[in-house]
């Protein structure tokens, strides 16, 4: 055991290269492998796909600007806003406006399913990862929250949380989140048949500058002017909500 | 978060194998003795199998409220949703659990192949497979996972065995041999043969023949 205290103290430098436990937190949480059920997620891309004029196909360049325009104009200036807020009240010792984004981000979810999907995945998140940090005291102080009824649970709040645990920097938690989101709507894209397995890649690695400059534009956003602006991905959401048949929870 | 765990039961199989019309078939067993049951279904692309239930179990048997009967989307994942990411099932089981705490028992059904499906521990207590013979009868002696793993191994739709020409004698005989000591049984859930039996199964080695919550004054 203390080998293994000692090791994850430990860092390893190499000129200009630095390496430590940390980073490797950074990919343990980017995984998809990482327990959250967020494979379960189209974000209305299974809408869009049944719903769509049926002798139009969708197209790679759809699913590019479907991504790019959740990220631009709503997983950005919300919850990786959320993210940067959360690591401001850490720094400050601010627990009531922790409360507060939770409560914020909860209404601003406009639709049932997403902010109970938010939800679900947000607590088994944080459950996980209190099953092994060490006792983290942002962390059991939400989960205490959230199991008073005080807070909901919702998923940015869990993770920037989580991250804040694992000894991850606040920029990088909003890398992970865009990252995570891509990732979940590309799955879902494959599992369709709307995309095959090179695309994917090729649109994860063609949409990095969009991610990496909505962290830029909207980690340091302040809580009071954070914003969305999807109403026609809003409606498909809502649209995917009623339909009878359906492969993915959002 | 839930104060206590109810215990909880995993049925998977392949889709097509029974595993609705088995739970339809168990639930008036267990509701006979006094037990209340909640069911969460996982199905790969639609609801149909829990708006089935509910409305069968629920609306027109009485046996349950109807939101006792939950669906949930699995992203066309079900392996993943019972075994290595069974996050959204335990957080449906977990607003189950608090919304009635004084349930006996929580029925979970997953589709999937004989190959991968196995309910995680964290998930379920106690794992039903569910196989019908129309597979043929070399099914058992395939193996896989389930068919090895599971608590109880469910072998549905023996009516149709002489139809297809699959020896029950021989899924007989390769199941001793490799569910060794594991419990199996035989089943026709369209006229209920055999359901009483795997229904005992649950009562003995889930609910270790405990009188139903309701029954427990205080």
């Amino acid at each position: 055991m203390n080998l293994i205290k000692d090791l994850m103290y430990m860092n390893i430098e190499n000129d200009d290269n630095f390496i430590s436990i940390d980073d490797i937190s950074f990919l343990q949480l980017s995984d998809s492998f990482f327990p959250t059920g967020l494979y379960t997620n189209s974000n209305g891309l299974e809408s869009l796909f049944y719903n769509k004029d049926k002798n139009k196909k969708l197209t790679y360049n759809d699913i590019f600007d479907f991504v790019k325009a959740y990220i631009s104009q709503q997983v950005g200036p919300t919850d990786c806003s959320v993210i940067g807020n959360v690591y401001n009240c850490i720094q400050k010792n601010d627990y009531s406006t922790l409360l507060e984004l939770d409560g914020v981000y909860y209404f601003m979810r406009l639709i049932d399913e997403t902010r109970s999907a938010s939800i679900r995945s947000g607590i088994q998140l944080l459950r996980c990862i209190s099953s092994f940090t060490n006792n983290d005291e942002y962390v059991n102080f939400y989960l205490k929250n959230i199991k008073d009824g005080s807070a909901k649970g919702v998923y940015p709040v869990s993770f920037a949380l989580s991250c804040n645990a694992m000894n991850i920097k606040k920029e990088r938690s909003g890398l992970m989140l865009l990252y995570g989101f891509t990732i979940s709507v590309v799955g879902a894209a494959l599992r369709l048949g709307i995309l095959q397995h090179y695309d994917g890649q090729r649109l994860i690695h063609e949409i990095k500058s969009v991610i990496l400059s909505s962290v830029i534009n909207n980690i340091n956003r302040s809580y009071s002017s954070m914003w969305q602006f999807i109403p026609q991905l809003d409606i498909i959401q809502i649209q995917h909500e009623q339909m009878d048949s359906k492969m993915f929870i959002t | 978060m839930s104060l206590s765990r109810i215990p909880r039961i995993g049925i998977g199989g392949p889709v097509g194998s029974g595993k609705t019309m088995l739970i339809e078939q168990m639930v008036p067993h267990l509701k006979g003795e006094g037990y209340d049951v909640g069911i969460i279904s996982n199905d790969v692309v639609s609801r149909e199998d829990a708006e089935r239930m509910r409305k069968n179990l629920a609306t027109e048997k009485g046996l349950m409220p109807e939101d006792l009967v939950i669906g949930i989307a699995t992203g066309g994942c079900p392996h993943t949703a019972v075994r290595e990411d069974p996050s959204i099932n335990i957080s449906v089981v977990e607003e189950m659990e608090l919304k009635h705490p004084n349930l006996d028992l929580i029925i979970i059904e997953s589709g999937g192949d004989n190959i991968t499906t196995t309910f995680s521990p964290a998930l379920a207590d106690y794992f039903i497979y569910i196989i019908d013979v129309s597979g043929g009868d070399k099914y058992p002696r395939k193996r896989g996972l389930g068919i090895e793993t599971c608590d109880l191994l469910v072998i549905n739709k023996i009516d149709i065995a002489s139809f297809i020409g699959a020896d029950l004698g021989i899924m007989e005989r390769d199941a001793k041999i490799i569910r060794r000591d594991k419990p199996f049984v035989f089943v026709n859930s369209k006229t209920g043969q055999g359901v009483r039996e795997a229904t005992d199964y649950i009562i003995k080695d889930v609910l270790f023949n405990a009188p139903p919550k309701s029954k427990i004054k205080i």
